[in-house]
């Protein structure tokens, strides 16, 4: 527990009690370090602790929010002042909800490494000293991070939340030195003795020397297997679009479709769980709503859209709550990879993709393009390299023309803060609209 | 406390502790953001971050003595925190024992004793939260009025950035630097469920909130509604080879993606290559690698009035400048910072470090990139006079490109087919997709500089940790020959 931030918290809504407002109070204490590398060598590596304080205010559905890091007294007195005066001054907001009361939460399991928590700068150049030295004579570039949070939640009606979290990431790139080939390899955990620099980087070379010298392939639509980090990807587009109220307004791809309905193939489920150790997250969401254990997709069938509280009294339903921890599941699953791979006459294996962006919210659809190993797969097994394609898809459509999964999986080095754990896929007619000259 | 004497602190600490070179930063960032929905305001934030960020480099040893660079940064402003940020840096710094291959070495710059500042009349934050709702809210009730026009997502923002540099080489440099931005979209949707959205263009751009104030932002409101009805009832484009002809609203995030990320050094030299990735462009092709047609010259200038970038000196303490990217259509040059300019044997840096708040450490970001207008007085009018078979774009939809910079998938705000050398109607669900190269070389007619349009964006992301930018770009109308059209909508 934080008593540095219950005790800026206190302090904030004393202020508010007295001027009769309403207030909620987030304290966020972040210490972060990294250390990047590029062309085989150490390149910066930094530290940085900051406490974010975001004070919000509300004189009835005039409201106001604003945040400092400046912790003092004279400070925080300032923050009130300047939220307050914002607030008075803002229009009526009809879709203002007062704060939440006292809430209860359960603990969430493993969320927490103290050795990560104290993880010096030399712990931190070790991974990428150890993931330098595993690509060889290949050039490796990457980034090795640690963060711990410890986050405060309490409002004016007796709302009282805190969690805290650790977290390590280190994704690498490993180039040939002619340019020709490159791979890539990530891993996030609670822990970040749990990251091993050099067996990322050994993958990572791996899919470098494999991936050297692509041919081309034309465009066209073909069974892929993706890698964890495309299928996240991919993911959080659909996570995306998830929105109730958007929905409601015929502004998604939810649009008309019923809680109940089939829209993935039967095997494929998605729940969002702070609790379980696979995805450890904060139990609370911004509003201090208690997370519940949820699932989105049960089996195929669209299972909840999320609502904000506002949308769901609007709507007559129970708010969801805005989960930060995601699991992608399916039932049948392959037992690894290679056995997935092993039923693909002829396809694609997708390492991961990039600079995925919206093309149509409707649709479901997004464009992007693959990145660092793609491989031709052909009677099961994974065959020569190919160059590098643009696609236009739906990860709507993934999760329908599912082809299989692994039983496995894996978090996603997603680095936000956030728990995602999909598993490898494959699905059919994945269009890749044209050929991308970029290695 | 003056600032002046917590960075003194903090650079006598790092020296102390044994840097050979220091520079600290203290920064004040304030960003004050209202958003509305459709008739009522949904949000009213202002956000505050203050600290002071310092910078190290400290001889390690390894197998042979070398440099290495250090940062730590402080949420408390004083000469004790100050102090222990710098001798943090040097510990972050000796804590990398590893050889390096490329030397540190920093171009040599002047000793500055200077402030710079936006030229702005009006001071965004002095401006009551009720009149940017009520712009907004005003725009939402013209909007309304048109049948079918649904929903409407409107924002201000004002960002600004305070900073003072000091440097170990006696450099003392302020600098309050202001940026504006005020848009909004309105969604129409029809009685099948269709729905599309049209997003108001006018740009973000360093100034004060006369920059918005005098825009028509306000009164294009029942325009931008009519718009996105048009295009809900559009028809959808014949996918193939068209021309087209790209309004600057439009072509500046061609240009900051196709030319403005592939001429930044660290990238064309691996140091992206784990995140915003290499470049097609290297350093051994300046002079030689034909980008573009020769009729185009692509500049980078960080002292342009209002450009996003602008500024009077960097985060490395060096003067900001104005040089040719691509000049006739060949790679004439790269983006620089202190630590670079030796990597290419330029002895001076080229002014491009930047770091986005005081936490955050300097690395070399994209100046303003624009493209040089045409001599000759050419209009819109005169683009699309030459098109048999094409498309006009207008505004930035969604937009893709690869991580070394070749193949490229743009949308926009909206499209209208030309045939024959006029605008024949609207289109919807359009987007272009090319190989930088080869869409610079289809491009065969420029606008004039009387039709020369600065737009940009608040934030470019890049580097580990991500960090933002604000960049502007510049250019005329652009027409392009056989370039591959895709119906979006015909995916499904």
């Amino acid at each position: 527990m934080s008593a540095r931030g219950f005790t800026i918290a206190d302090r904030l809504l004393e202020l508010a009690g007295k001027a009769h407002a309403d207030a909620s109070v987030s304290v966020r204490e972040l210490r972060s370090g990294h250390v990047r590398f590029a062309s085989s060598e150490i390149t910066t590596a930094g530290e940085v602790a900051n406490t974010e304080t975001t004070l919000s205010v509300a004189f009835g559905a005039r409201h106001a929010s604003s945040t400092t890091n400046q912790t003092d007294a004279a400070s925080l007195a300032s923050l009130f002042a300047r939220t307050a005066d914002l607030a008075k001054i803002a229009p009526e907001d009809p879709e203002w909800l007062p704060p939440l009361g006292p809430q209860r939460y359960p603990r969430s399991p493993r969320a927490w490494d103290e050795a990560t928590s104290a993880l010096a700068p030399a712990g931190r150049a070790g991974i990428a000293r150890a993931a330098i030295d595993a690509s060889g004579a290949l050039v490796a570039a990457g980034f090795v991070e640690s963060h711990a949070l410890e986050a405060t939640l309490a409002t004016s009606a007796g709302l009282r939340a805190d969690h805290r979290a650790t977290w390590a990431r280190t994704t690498t790139t490993v180039r040939t030195p002619d340019g020709k080939g490159s791979g890539w390899a990530g891993a996030e955990s609670t822990s970040a003795a749990e990251i091993d620099g050099g067996a990322l980087a050994r993958v990572a070379a791996d899919r470098a020397e494999r991936s050297r010298g692509a041919t081309r392939l034309d465009p066209g639509r073909y069974t892929v297997v993706l890698e964890p980090a495309a299928v996240a990807d991919l993911l959080s587009f659909l996570i995306d679009a998830l929105d109730a109220r958007a929905a409601d307004q015929g502004r998604s791809f939810f649009s008309g479709k019923r809680v109940g309905e089939t829209l993935f193939d039967p095997r494929v489920t998605l729940r969002s769980d702070p609790l379980s150790p696979d995805t450890p997250g904060c139990p609370w969401d911004g509003d201090g709503l208690s997370l519940r254990p949820r699932a989105w997709i049960d089996a195929g069938k669209l299972a909840s859209l999320y609502s904000t509280r506002f949308w769901a009294r609007r709507s007559g339903a129970a708010p969801t709550g805005t989960y930060a921890t995601w699991h992608l599941t399916t039932t049948g699953g392959a037992a690894d990879a290679s056995a997935l791979v092993s039923s693909v006459t002829r396809g694609l294996l997708v390492t991961r993709f990039w600079y995925t962006r919206w093309l149509d919210r409707k649709q479901l659809l997004v464009t992007g393009l693959t990145r660092d190993g793609v491989f031709l797969v052909e009677n099961g097994r994974v065959g020569r390299p190919v160059q590098n394609f643009r696609f236009n898809d739906s990860p709507a459509k993934l999760l329908s023309r599912l082809v299989g999964a692994t039983a496995r999986t894996w978090r996603a080095p997603v680095g936000d803060g956030g728990v995602v754990r999909v598993p490898v896929l494959c699905c059919d007619d994945f269009e890749m609209s044209s050929v991308s000259d970029a290695v | 406390m003056r600032v002046e004497d917590v960075l003194g602190a903090a650079l006598d600490a790092a020296k102390r502790a044994g840097a050979t070179y220091a520079d600290a930063r203290v920064v004040r960032r304030r960003d004050q953001h209202v958003a509305t929905r459709e008739d009522h305001v949904v949000e009213v934030s202002d956000d505050e971050s203050y600290g002071v960020g310092v910078r190290v480099l400290v001889v390690v040893s390894g197998e042979t003595p070398t440099q290495a660079w250090g940062f730590a940064a402080s949420a408390s402003v004083d000469e004790a925190a100050a102090a222990r940020a710098a001798e943090r840096a040097v510990a972050v710094a000796r804590a990398d024992a590893g050889k390096r291959k490329r030397p540190i070495v920093l171009a040599p710059v002047a000793r500055y004793r200077e402030s710079w500042a936006t030229a702005a009349a009006v001071d965004p934050f002095e401006v009551p939260i009720g009149e940017k709702a009520a712009l907004l809210q005003g725009a939402w009730a013209d909007a309304r009025a048109v049948k079918g026009a649904k929903y409407m997502d409107g924002e201000t923002r004002a960002v600004l950035e305070e900073k003072t540099f000091a440097s170990t080489e006696g450099s003392l440099v302020s600098q309050r630097i202001l940026r504006v931005h005020a848009t909004y979209a309105v969604t129409a949707v029809d009685d099948a469920g269709d729905s599309v959205s049209r997003q108001h263009e006018l740009p973000p751009m360093q100034a004060g909130w006369e920059h918005v104030a005098r825009s028509t932002l306000r009164r294009d409101a029942r325009r931008i509604a009519e718009d996105a009805l048009e295009k809900l009832r559009a028809p959808h484009v014949q996918p193939g080879k068209h021309d087209l002809v790209l309004l600057p609203s439009n072509l500046w995030l061609v240009i900051h993606e196709s030319i403005g990320h592939s001429t930044e050094l660290d990238r064309a030299l691996g140091y992206e290559a784990n995140f915003a990735g290499t470049s097609f462009a290297t350093p051994d092709q300046i002079g030689k690698l034909e980008i573009a047609s020769p009729a185009l010259t692509f500049y980078a200038d960080k002292t342009t009035p209002g450009g996003l970038a602008t500024c009077g000196f960097d985060d490395d303490g060096e003067k900001t400048q104005k040089w040719n990217l691509v000049e006739k259509g060949k790679l004439a040059a790269f983006q620089t910072t202190r630590d670079q300019a030796a990597w290419i044997g330029e002895k001076r840096s080229r002014g491009c470090s930047y770091a986005e708040d005081w936490g955050s450490i300097p690395f070399q970001r994209m100046p303003n990139v624009s493209l040089a207008p045409s001599e000759k007085d050419v209009s819109v009018d005169d683009l699309i006079a030459g098109v048999d078979d094409g498309v006009l774009v207008s505004g930035d939809g969604s937009w893709s490109i690869d991580h070394q910079r070749y193949n490229f998938q743009f949308g926009g705000q909206t499209f209208h087919a030309i045939r024959n050398g006029k605008v024949a109607g609207p289109l919807r669900d359009v987007a272009y997709q090319s190989n930088t190269i080869e869409f610079w070389h289809a491009c065969d007619a420029i606008g004039g500089a009387r039709h020369f349009e600065l737009h940009g964006t608040l934030v470019d992301g890049k580097g580990e940790p991500s960090q933002s930018n604000a960049v502007s770009h510049g250019c005329p109308p652009a027409r392009f020959r056989g370039v591959r059209i895709l119906d979006t909508k015909a995916k499904t």
